[in-house]
């Protein structure tokens, strides 16, 4: 008997234990995923992406690159749309942290709370792969975020894949109830996953069915025509498309900027995510993302704007750009940016709300030199 | 089962209470360090892993960058590594010479290996490398506590040199026991228990911090019990071989080793089947629930890290299994 129980308890441990958390049913609490932001016009998302704080960091060296970015970021935007504008919304693209810890976190939550405060804007926050990656529960690091003042980060116990889905409503007064002039998608593409559970490899997440149809709910409910941007972190197949469409297929797509490694995407046809198909139904003019460093190329993709955003401090990885190179895609980016001299693939990008239809898109390099900093900014 | 367990078997058992409690007091030390060095390693191998993240991508200008930043934590690992390395001597070593020779010459190391980082963080200071002694990440204050780590290690190194000279001749402390000297495959040997002896600082680590980051929430709870498990069986292991196998009675270690070796093969099986059904009901749950105990593995996008973790018991229960066979035989 005793036995028997034995080969009983295991196969009902995994179905208690993995099975117990199911929460709260997403299509029953669209509400709860929403948050409302006043819309007006030329109003500034600056993204920052792969910021990658790690053990190696130094927090003194990175937060002065970031002061430096966010300074140059709305000095530009004054410049351009005069001493009103600022940076309304900084969106954070994923892997903020990687093999990090808590200290880390408490330093970043401390510095943009400083920065939010300083510049006027708030912050929302979107997982990537890395951001799991870390000695810090990643429920408490959802709670860091949720939990401060200026940041937008919505995490409900749900039965919705990803930590955190939510959107950012630009409404004519800045409440939920009020008419909603342009969405902003904020989606966790998640981490990697196992085909099976002796595989030696893992594939990169991807954005799963149930998010795409939470989104079209989300989008429904502000009205057919209301126009959408969406950020998340990994690219999805999408991106690989588009490039093999112009390269391969002699597509004549509209696309500028540097792809100087792969997208790093799932790759994986099997698990192709219909959220860019699904987009184009629902007004979705943009999407941008993170996750590959060397990788800033943009591109108009049968209406939707696809693009990674410019990696943001010297973490980990970035792309040297040579000047006087053979390669033919750098070449081929430095053409479409019209640099004639070497600097390195980090900054930030600007996604700027011009009206109630059209936005710009502008990508920032900025380099720290001893003799001055490199500093360029670049029209879509 | 009671057999195993029969106070007569042990050598500690025949050792006079004074020297008893010395025994203890080292045991304590020993396993304290040990917890030490489980979480050094961790903080090691965090800085590592991210430098072969920047290598495997491509920018060495960054991974030396990373590495001339945080060679402290890297040395510290070894500096932990050489202190389990010394108390263990004390414990463990029949011939006392050699005991003495290897207290003498890791207590060197210490000091070597403690001195180089306390003069690496003055001249990085000086170089401007670091732009202030508490600059922050990992910590608050570092590298002002790989500092401060580093004169503790260069202290305990003189204290190991200092008692190693003094007690040459009369040894004030009586051995419990040690199996024989390995003589054949030495190298083989000393590489296969180093390797336990890291894979078990990182299951300790692992296991201990398993508890706090991982997510045993939002469907994960089964997967992150067996991770757990699976991470302890590791020093669980080592603690097995070192505190009750080595302490055994010659005679008692052979007739034990098979016995043994049966029951850690079967345990280790077991953690290996909760954590390959764990997975099957979770397959995102090692990148979502709690990936911080996979450094390595993450930057290359494979299993290899996890496996490893999980069947080092298996390898070890399997090793003994056969050396249990094979002294069998030789009866």
């Amino acid at each position: 008997m005793k036995k028997k129980a034995l080969f009983l308890l295991v196969p009902l441990m995994s179905v208690t234990l993995s099975g117990c958390a199911e929460g709260i049913k997403y299509e029953e609490h669209l509400d709860d995923y929403v948050r409302a932001m006043k819309y007006h016009e030329n109003f500034n998302i600056l993204q920052l992406t792969d910021i990658h704080w790690n053990a190696n960091t130094s927090t003194l060296s990175s937060k002065q690159y970031l002061n430096k970015t966010l300074a140059e970021a709305d000095a530009h935007i004054k410049a351009t749309y005069g001493n009103d504008a600022k940076i309304d919304l900084v969106e954070l693209t994923g892997d903020l942290f990687m093999l990090a810890n808590a200290y880390h976190v408490r330093t970043f939550v401390s510095f943009f709370e400083e920065q939010a405060t300083k510049y006027g804007f708030t912050y929302a926050v979107i997982w990537g792969n890395h951001d799991r990656h870390g000695l810090y529960n990643p429920n408490w690091l959802g709670a860091q975020f949720a939990n401060a003042a200026h940041c937008v980060y919505i995490e409900p116990d749900d039965n919705l894949y990803g930590r955190s889905n939510f959107v950012i409503n630009l409404t004519t007064d800045g409440t939920k109830e009020a008419a909603t002039k342009w969405q902003i998608v904020n989606i966790d593409s998640g981490a990697s996953f196992s085909e099976t559970a002796i595989s030696p490899f893992r594939d990169y997440d991807y954005i799963r069915d149930d998010q795409v149809d939470w989104w079209r709910k989300e989008h429904d409910k502000v009205g057919d025509g209301v126009p959408a941007i969406a950020y998340y972190h990994i690219p999805q197949d999408d991106n690989l498309k588009a490039w093999n469409a112009i390269h391969k297929d002699g597509a004549s797509y509209k696309h500028k900027f540097f792809k100087l490694e792969g997208f790093a995407d799932n790759g994986n046809e099997r698990y192709a995510s219909k959220f860019i198909k699904e987009g184009r139904n629902h007004n979705l003019k943009a999407a941008f993302m993170g996750h590959a460093h060397n990788v800033d190329w943009t591109v108009d993709y049968d209406g939707v704007v696809i693009g990674l955003g410019v990696k943001t401090t010297p973490e980990l990885y970035f792309a040297h750009v040579d000047a006087k190179t053979e390669d033919p895609d750098m070449k081929e980016g430095l053409l479409s940016v019209g640099i004639t001299e070497n600097f390195d693939l980090i900054g930030a990008s600007l996604v700027t709300i011009k009206n109630e239809t059209t936005f710009d898109l502008e990508h920032l390099y900025l380099n720290e030199r001893a003799d001055g900093d490199f500093i360029k900014w670049v029209k879509w | 089962m009671k057999k195993l367990f029969d106070k007569e078997n042990f050598v500690s058992r025949g050792l006079e209470r004074g020297k008893k409690g010395q025994s203890i007091f080292i045991i304590v030390l020993l396993v304290l360090i040990f917890i030490l060095g489980a979480f050094v390693f961790m903080n090691g191998l965090y800085a590592f892993a991210d430098i072969i993240g920047s290598i495997v991508s491509g920018s060495i200008d960054v991974a030396l960058k990373d590495s001339m930043r945080s060679w402290p934590l890297i040395l510290a690992v070894f500096m932990v590594v050489w202190l389990i390395l010394l108390l263990h001597a004390v414990y463990r070593n029949a011939d006392e010479e050699r005991r003495m020779k290897s207290i003498f010459k890791d207590g060197i190391c210490l000091i070597v290996f403690g001195g180089i980082s306390i003069l690496y963080i003055v001249i990085m200071r000086i170089a401007g490398v670091y732009k202030s002694l508490v600059e922050g990440s990992p910590t608050s204050i570092y590298p002002l506590d790989s500092f401060i780590f580093g004169i503790a290690i260069v202290a305990l190194g003189v204290l190991a040199v200092l008692y190693a000279k003094k007690f040459k001749e009369q040894v004030p402390y009586e051995v419990p026991s040690r199996g024989p000297i390995v003589t054949k495959a030495r190298g083989l040997y000393c590489t296969f228990m180093s390797f336990w002896l890291l894979i078990a600082l990182f299951g300790l680590s692992g296991g201990i911090y398993s508890l706090f980051i991982y997510d045993f929430i939002h469907g994960y709870a089964f997967f992150g019990i067996a991770v757990v498990i699976a991470y302890l069986m590791n020093p669980i292991f080592l603690c097995v071989w070192e505190f009750y196998y080595n302490d055994l009675k010659e005679e008692k270690k052979k007739e034990f080793l098979l016995p043994l070796s049966f029951f850690a093969l079967g345990a280790s099986v077991i953690s290996v089947a909760l954590y390959m059904i764990s997975l099957g009901t979770s397959l995102d749950a090692p990148s979502n629930a709690g990936f911080g105990m996979f450094p390595v593995a993450f930057a290359a996008s494979v299993n290899i890290a996890t496996l490893l973790v999980v069947f080092a018991p298996l390898i070890v229960s399997i090793v003994a299994l056969i050396k249990g066979i094979l002294a069998r035989k030789a009866k």
